[in-house]
């Protein structure tokens, strides 16, 4: 079940506050990328990003050095960029002044204010008008909460997934920041803020060498490459795959081995009809425990119940799925329920941007929220702990509510 | 399922031929013939639209062709059946027995009757078992009521709830499809326990000699708790990861989403994982951002305006500047002091075609001006010079009119 007994010794005793590899892994992927201590080792399959003093980021690393670029060549859509090209105009705007010393990676960079980031964007796309400015500065949240920047204290500074571009990729990036226009004349001096590094030893990205090669190793450069592309449809698809498409889904002695990548990352395949996807393994997830702040949660329950408990419950909503096209009104949410509006527009955009809503539009007034593409990837466990938490919450003193209680004790 | 209920709370009181006369009126919208209950609904909905064209009719009442007119949508053979089988159990009676025009008049028992059935049909008995049991509350609490009086009523309530849990025992062995339907409609909630329970309560202390009864009305709410539960476990253990939604009435989702606090909301999502927000963005993919950025519509310079004040538009068309003084000078030159001029010679004078076809250009457009003075007319005389400049030269003479400008 755990493949870190192969690295770990059964005898050592781990510490209480090591986690196990599939853990990491979950919380890297529920959370963003990792926190490490200083001098304290990337778990296994995971990018370490060292910063000067010693502490930094661990980020999961792909099998085969393939990136979710590959998606493109199977022509699979992958997770959608709300406004993809203004946000990567801002992460090239902040590319220009963050990555000062072009001989070396793009992470860590030095730090830039935002004004300078802004001033950039204004040179790239050659205008300076508020609405830009509003629209660059929703990127940068954006890019922020997605880990490609880390934005605070009025700067701007290149986030930890920087570092997963692969190294070939960077002439490309460096080419384009030599052509990329000067913030211009007004964007402040960069020698009096802190750089990076100045702790004294440099900051390194250390990718592991040979991520999985355990299991790919046996297997022809054909069959290893169909199980890459496999894994990296099933683990950043948007929508379920189609088997039809990937042999190492059709064939299942290669499944086994997708099945093997996935387990070491505390994941799942699920399947649906003729289509997979992953999704968190049952128990690593009980374990990790993390989820959407409460906002959040509250809201996605919310789109939940009017989505699918009350289409559901009115027998127009046939299929068995958390799926549904019945939209919840945005004006349903903000009128009708106990949810602060501030927080509820807050909730809305973050639930949006992670995957867990989609926006409806349908006209000028109509359309609104319905549970995301994440929902595909919850385990048939997951999925029926969802609807038993529901009844509970919304019935406790049903029957139901009362089978359910009894099944779980 | 609903006529158990009928039974027992009527059943007590059939002795007499008056009641017998009521349980008739009140079923006749379900009787089939006049011996037994129907087995289409659509027969119920003919007596449904009977009741609800004579309270519209009032004191006019119906005759047989208007109700057969209400009717209309259903087949005659049906209609005359059904009104043969209400007549019969007196659902709908004469106002008056007069050969050749006959009223008739609809039975209030019936229409009463007609709803409670709706109802049960709709929960199944549920709300009427709300209602019994508040009833009883009220009437085990009355000082008048006496001891077997409650003795009656707890039996009635132990018997109840054990045909109705004996239903769900039946329903929760049988097809997962008829349970799904039927048993939200007979399980109870445990409001109805405790309601029933309170009841219990009540009559123990009250009389305490009662103490058998009470026991078995106990254990029949207990089974009935029990069979609720079961027919629920069973369901909820067989339907898929989101049917048993149906189980809990769209109202009550929408109770929770409205009131519920948002602590209480979210606590629903506890613990459940999700993927935080990882979009990649490939190199390639911000190159082509970059190089499809939208670039600005390149600033058009205005024309340089005059330092002078603009007047605007000028009120009316000034002719004179519009090159007429030029022509006129044209015009002038080719006249000399005669008052008219022939255009062949004209035309011929520079010998070459180039400076001919300016003259001729401004000759015909001095000509086109109405206000100036000058006209041209031409003949018919036509040259043509072959080895000449123009070699082909149409005959007219340029005059300057008396019109002066």
């Amino acid at each position: 079940m755990t493949p870190v007994s192969e690295v770990t010794p059964v005898s050592e005793v781990r510490p209480a506050s090591e986690v196990t590899t599939e853990l990491a892994h979950v919380r890297a992927r529920a959370a963003g990328p990792l926190a490490l201590e200083a001098d304290a080792p990337a778990p296994r399959g995971m990018i370490r990003l060292a910063r000067g003093d010693g502490s930094g980021f661990a980020l999961p690393a792909w099998p085969d050095g393939a990136t979710p670029a590959v998606l493109e060549e199977y022509q699979v859509a992958p997770v959608q960029v709300e406004r993809s090209g203004e946000t990567r105009r801002v992460l090239a705007a902040a590319l220009k002044c963050c990555w000062s010393d072009l001989t070396a990676d793009p992470w860590p960079g030095a730090p830039a204010p935002v004004d300078d980031v802004l001033a950039a964007y204004r040179a790239l796309i050659g205008r300076g008008d508020d609405l830009m400015r509003n629209w660059a500065v929703g990127a940068l949240r954006r890019l922020h909460d997605s880990a490609w920047l880390v934005v605070g204290d009025g700067l701007v500074r290149l986030g930890p997934r920087c570092a997963s571009w692969p190294a070939e990729s960077h002439a490309q990036l460096r080419e384009l920041v030599r052509r990329l226009p000067a913030p211009g004349a007004e964007a402040a001096g960069l020698d009096v803020l802190p750089t990076a590094g100045a702790a004294g030893t440099a900051a390194s990205v250390t990718v592991p060498e040979a991520v999985d090669d355990d299991v790919l190793g046996p297997l022809d450069e054909r069959r290893r490459a169909e199980v890459v592309a496999a894994f990296m449809a099933v683990e950043h698809a948007a929508e379920p795959v189609h088997e039809a498409r990937f042999p190492a889904l059709r064939d299942p002695a290669l499944r086994r081995v997708l099945a093997e990548l996935l387990q070491r990352r505390g994941r799942v395949l699920v399947p649906g009809r003729e289509v997979w996807t992953s999704g968190y393994a049952d128990d690593v997830a009980a374990e990790a425990g993390t989820a959407p702040g409460e906002a959040e949660r509250a809201v996605l329950t919310l789109v939940l119940i009017h989505s699918v408990a009350i289409p559901r419950a009115e027998g127009v909503l046939p299929a068995d799925s958390w799926s549904s096209p019945f939209p919840t009104q945005v004006e349903e949410l903000r009128r009708h329920t106990m949810m602060p509006i501030g927080e509820l527009e807050a909730a809305l955009r973050a639930l949006r941007h992670a995957g867990l809503l989609t926006q409806v539009k349908a006209g000028e007034e109509a359309g609104g929220y319905v549970p995301g593409p994440q929902f595909h990837r919850l385990t048939g466990r997951a999925r029926r702990r969802l609807q038993e938490e529901l009844i509970l919450a919304a019935g406790p003193n049903t029957p139901l509510a009362a089978a359910v209680r009894a099944k779980r004790r | 399922m609903p006529e158990t209920n009928h039974e027992i709370t009527l059943d007590s009181a059939l002795g007499e031929e008056a009641v017998l006369a009521t349980y008739r009126r009140m079923f006749a919208a379900l009787a089939r013939d006049s011996g037994a209950v129907v087995d289409d609904p659509v027969l119920v909905d003919i007596a449904e639209t009977l009741f609800a064209a004579f309270a519209e009719a009032g004191e006019e009442w119906l005759t047989h062709e208007q109700m057969r007119h209400v009717c209309r949508a259903y087949s005659p053979d049906m209609f005359e059946n059904r009104l043969r089988v209400l007549k019969g159990l007196g659902a709908i009676r004469e106002v008056f027995p007069k050969p050749n025009q006959l009223r008739y008049r609809a039975s209030f028992t019936s229409v009463v009757g007609l709803m409670f059935i709706r109802r049960m049909m709709d929960d199944g008995g549920q709300s009427e078992m709300h209602r019994l049991l508040a009833l009883e509350d009220l009437n085990v609490a009355d000082p008048r009521t006496t001891m077997e009086e409650a003795r009656a009523s707890a039996q009635n309530l132990a018997r109840a709830f054990r045909l109705w849990a004996l239903e769900l025992v039946t329903l929760t062995g049988g097809t997962i499809e008829e349970l799904r339907e039927q048993a939200p409609k007979l399980w109870g909630t445990e409001e109805i326990a405790r309601r029933a329970q309170n009841l219990h309560g009540t009559i123990l202390n009250r009389w305490p000699d009662l103490d058998r009864t009470c026991t078995e009305l106990r254990s029949a709410i207990y089974a009935y708790s029990d069979a609720s539960r079961r027919a629920a476990g069973r369901l909820a253990d067989s339907a898929g990861t989101t049917r048993n939604l149906t189980l809990l009435p769209a109202e009550t989702w929408r109770t929770f989403a409205q009131t519920a606090s948002k602590e209480r909301l979210a606590a629903v999502l506890d613990g459940f994982v999700f993927d935080a927000p990882a979009p990649w963005h490939d190199p390639a993919a911000i190159v082509r951002a970059v190089d499809e950025s939208p670039r600005p519509a390149p600033v058009q310079p205005t024309p340089p305006r005059s330092a002078l004040p603009d007047p605007g538009p000028a009120d009316s068309y000034d002719a004179a500047s519009d090159g007429l003084d030029r022509l006129a000078s044209v015009a002038e030159g080719a006249l000399g002091t005669r008052t008219s001029a022939r255009l062949e010679e004209l035309l011929t004078a520079d010998g070459e075609w180039v400076s001919a076809r300016r003259l001729l250009a401004d000759l015909v457009s001095i000509d086109l001006r109405p206000e100036s003075p000058y006209r041209l007319r031409w003949s018919d005389g036509l040259t043509a010079g072959p080895g000449a400049e123009p070699a082909w030269l149409s005959h007219g003479v340029l005059e300057r009119t008396d019109r002066e400008a």
